[in-house]
């Protein structure tokens, strides 16, 4: 019994010392998502870029996290200007390669979130502030970024959520995320469950977190309703 | 209520329960389903259709006719592969799966039916690629200052290199008693994966049997790798390959040793390792440990 | 063993030593697998919003907890777990029933489960919303003006519910079909798990995990086309216009 005890101690902290890896990649990868996301969006009102960025859209919404990971750490690696290339001391590096497809494969997603939030501002809002002569960069800050964040706000955290889980997937191209190390203790203790058992618990308090965090955001947004 | 405690006493059962496995062993009528990788070339390969191929299948298709059983090989990756033995999903491994002491406790070995050894792979070209001592072969079973010399000299050409192996292999352990953290490893899923690294340059070398690298070298991609430094046995890596069974098999685990024997005998095992192996790997077909070939995962 | 290697095309071909083969069946195991996560998780998912929706307290917790775990945890954790844990489970279920073990489910059965576990979770969130669909008073009115139950579900309850329902089911089809690849680390030779073997025996990642998205690609966009359709033939078929 206290070897069992050493065991779930010894494990909970490798576990614990890999924790960092995943938020890092996570938070990485949330802050590269939102910039692409927002490219996309901005893509989207203009023709020529606009197929582009659908493109884009479509090939990354339409096909599995995993396999894209798999793409871009293994496939492009096999392409002669990314292995030869000046971006290979970058693409050699698993975690590199995770970010990289996080933060394509989450920007697609986010994009349709800002669209969806984009299109449910009245036009009459917009309307009214071209008809009060406000400039272009004025109406984004005063009329259309208040409200984007906070319509796009419920749906975007839904994404920060599932991005959190998708770091996961990271440990299939070695990394030593959370998953990574919990697979490695198993790979020499043989005791499979209660080590899967425990990764499950610490992702449950990541994603708890995070969503306490959120509807914290989200309250704090929106004063009426919270106080309802 | 009751329903309501009944729920996460099952849950709690099932991530706590040491894997039981099926209560009583296989019984003699039913079919035998045999783990392998089916990424392990020449030992095991999948083929594109689907259908496994190699030393192993063609071996255990030997064995279970010599012992009238009806048997079926599944693949799976290797890192779930003693997790599927213990919860009874197959009855045996047959992977090319090496006897080593740190395996002793969660799984009951036969007789081994290959011997070979470990060797480090790298870039041709690369750092690495001059080790020395290629003839040598260092026998981590018999201890003493040459082989505390070797192995130091050794850690000192690996200092600061990283190295592939595949998740839970043997020579993942070894790496890590004999050189600590002088290397930094990288574990991979299948060694599909690792090789795809070896040969892109993001790991500095692998460490692996011989049997798989030889066949590997032969080809195309495998012409840019070379061999390097001493071979290596014994240890952590064990001696020897043999199929795996639950400690708790031992009457099936006997007819297998039975069955190993008799193939041993007969030059099955040998016409077997030159049709897959160009080498006859059977044990006894090995030199004496200090000067033999070696050992694997 | 490959001895020489041929080009991509011929790998990825119907010849001797194509893939082509391979992948599609390991797209048909891919449709195969999600059409049934997807079944399990719709059952299940049906019952977590009836439970949430209960009066019973303790169901509407159990519904609450099922919701958290399963949206909070990685889906690959979930698929390992349910692939390792099951023999355990289902072992002590049939311990505390006085029942023989039952062995081991095979891999297409626990993948399943495990995705319709997934699924599930976010499907009982489109149930309740649905649920909320079709308000009080509309009921009312119908039965008011002599609408027979048959006419009411047909005129103003499906409608309602198909037009809230479908375009999020959808979404969450379209997520179980992509989490199915997750199953590959049980070695299930579905799409994901075949390009990968292909990948690293024939030493060609690229040709073959491209090959892969655009399988995953037609797989995706075929069937959110067929969900669009079903939307507009739902509507179609329910008599109702669809806007409310």
């Amino acid at each position: 019994m206290s070897g069992d005890l050493a065991f779930l101690a010894d494990t909970t902290l490798a576990i614990a010392r890999a924790v960092p890896v995943t938020v890092g990649l996570f938070a990485a990868s949330a802050v590269g998502a939102t910039l692409l996301g927002g490219l996309l969006v901005m893509a989207q009102t203009r023709r020529g870029t606009r197929e582009c960025a659908r493109l884009w859209i479509f090939v990354f919404r339409g096909t599995p996290l995993l396999l894209q990971i798999f793409m871009v750490y293994y496939g492009l690696a096999a392409l002669g200007p990314i292995r030869h290339g000046p971006l290979w001391a970058a693409f050699r590096e698993p975690l590199f390669c995770a970010f990289v497809a996080m933060t394509c494969c989450c920007s697609a997603y986010i994009a349709e979130v800002c669209r969806a939030a984009l299109a449910a501002i009245p036009a009459g809002q917009i309307e009214a502030a071209l008809a009060s002569g406000m400039g272009r960069w004025t109406r984004l800050r005063l009329i259309v970024l208040p409200q984007l964040v906070r319509l796009a706000l419920p749906a975007y955290g839904n994404e920060l959520v599932m991005m959190i889980k998708s770091t996961a997937l990271a440990s299939t191209i070695t990394v030593m995320d959370v998953t990574g190390v919990a697979g490695q203790v198993i790979a020499h203790s043989y005791r499979t469950l209660d080590v899967f058992c425990l990764a499950a618990a610490v992702y449950l308090g990541l994603t708890g977190a995070l969503t306490a965090a959120l509807r914290y955001v989200e309250r704090r947004l929106n004063p009426v309703e919270g106080t309802r | 209520m009751r329903a309501a405690g009944l729920l996460p006493a099952l849950i709690l059962a099932a991530c706590h329960a040491a894997p039981a496995g099926r209560a009583a062993g296989p019984d003699a009528q039913a079919e035998l389903v045999i783990g392998t990788e089916g990424l392990y070339p020449p030992w095991n390969i999948t083929r594109p259709d689907g259908s496994l191929a190699g030393f192993e299948p063609d071996y255990l298709r030997v064995l279970c006719a010599r012992l009238h059983r009806r048997c079926r090989m599944v693949a799976m990756d290797w890192d779930g592969m003693i997790g599927a033995l213990h919860t009874g999903k197959i009855d045996l491994i047959a992977d090319a799966v090496q006897i080593t002491p740190e395996r002793a406790g969660v799984l009951a070995f036969s007789r081994p039916y290959a011997l070979t050894s470990g060797v480090i792979a790298t870039l041709r070209g690369g750092p690495l690629a001059g080790l020395a001592d290629r003839d040598v072969t260092m026998d981590f079973d018999r201890p003493g200052p040459a082989l505390d010399a070797m192995t130091d000299h050794l850690r000192r050409d690996l200092t600061g290199k990283v190295i592939g192996v595949e998740l839970s292999g043997a020579f993942d352990t070894f790496l890590n008693q004999a050189f600590g953290s002088a290397v930094t490893l990288r574990y991979y899923r299948t060694m599909g994966e690792r090789d795809l690294d070896l040969l892109n340059g993001r790991i500095d070398a692998t460490l692996e049997d011989e049997s798989y690298l030889h066949p590997l070298l032969a080809t195309r991609d495998g012409a840019g790798l070379v061999l390097a430094g001493p071979r290596m046995i014994g240890g952590s890596m064990g001696r020897g390959e043999a199929l795996a069974f639950r400690p708790g098999d031992t009457a099936l685990r006997a007819q297998f040793d039975q069955a190993i024997g008799a193939t041993l005998a007969d030059g099955t095992v040998r016409r077997l390792g030159l049709q897959w192996f160009r080498m006859d790997a059977s044990p006894h077909a090995a030199a004496p440990a200090s000067a033999g070939s070696g050992a694997a995962r | 063993m490959i001895t020489d290697d041929p080009a991509p095309m011929l790998l990825l071909g119907f010849g001797p030593d194509g893939w082509g083969p391979a992948l599609l069946r390991g797209a048909g195991l891919t449709m195969a697998l999600a059409l049934t996560a997807m079944a399990i998780g719709m059952v299940l998912g049906a019952g977590l919003a009836a439970a949430g929706a209960s009066r019973v307290r303790w169901l509407r917790a159990a519904a609450a907890v099922y919701g958290l775990v399963f949206r909070g945890v990685p889906e690959l954790l979930v698929v390992l777990l349910l692939y390792f844990g099951t023999p355990g489970l289902l072992a002590a279920g049939a311990a505390l029933l006085g029942l023989a073990d039952p062995g081991s489910p095979p891999a297409f059965l626990t993948g399943s489960i495990a995705i319709g576990l997934v699924s599930a979770a976010y499907q009982a969130e489109v149930f309740r919303g649905g649920m909320l669909a079709v308000p009080r008073g509309q009921i009312e009115a119908a039965i008011a003006a002599g609408m027979s139950p048959a006419t009411r579900f047909r005129r103003v309850i499906a409608p309602q519910v198909l037009h809230r329902v479908l375009p999020p089911l959808g979404n969450i089809w379209q997520f179980t079909l992509k989490d199915s690849a997750l199953v590959a680390v049980t070695g299930l030779s579905e799409l994901m798990r075949v390009s990968l073997v292909a990948a690293g025996s024939t030493r060609q990642p690229f040709a073959f995990f491209a090959a892969a998205m655009v399988l995953y690609l037609v797989l995706t966009s075929a069937s959110s086309a067929l969900f669009r359709l079903a939307e507009a033939r739902g509507m179609r078929w329910a008599g109702g216009t669809g806007g409310v």
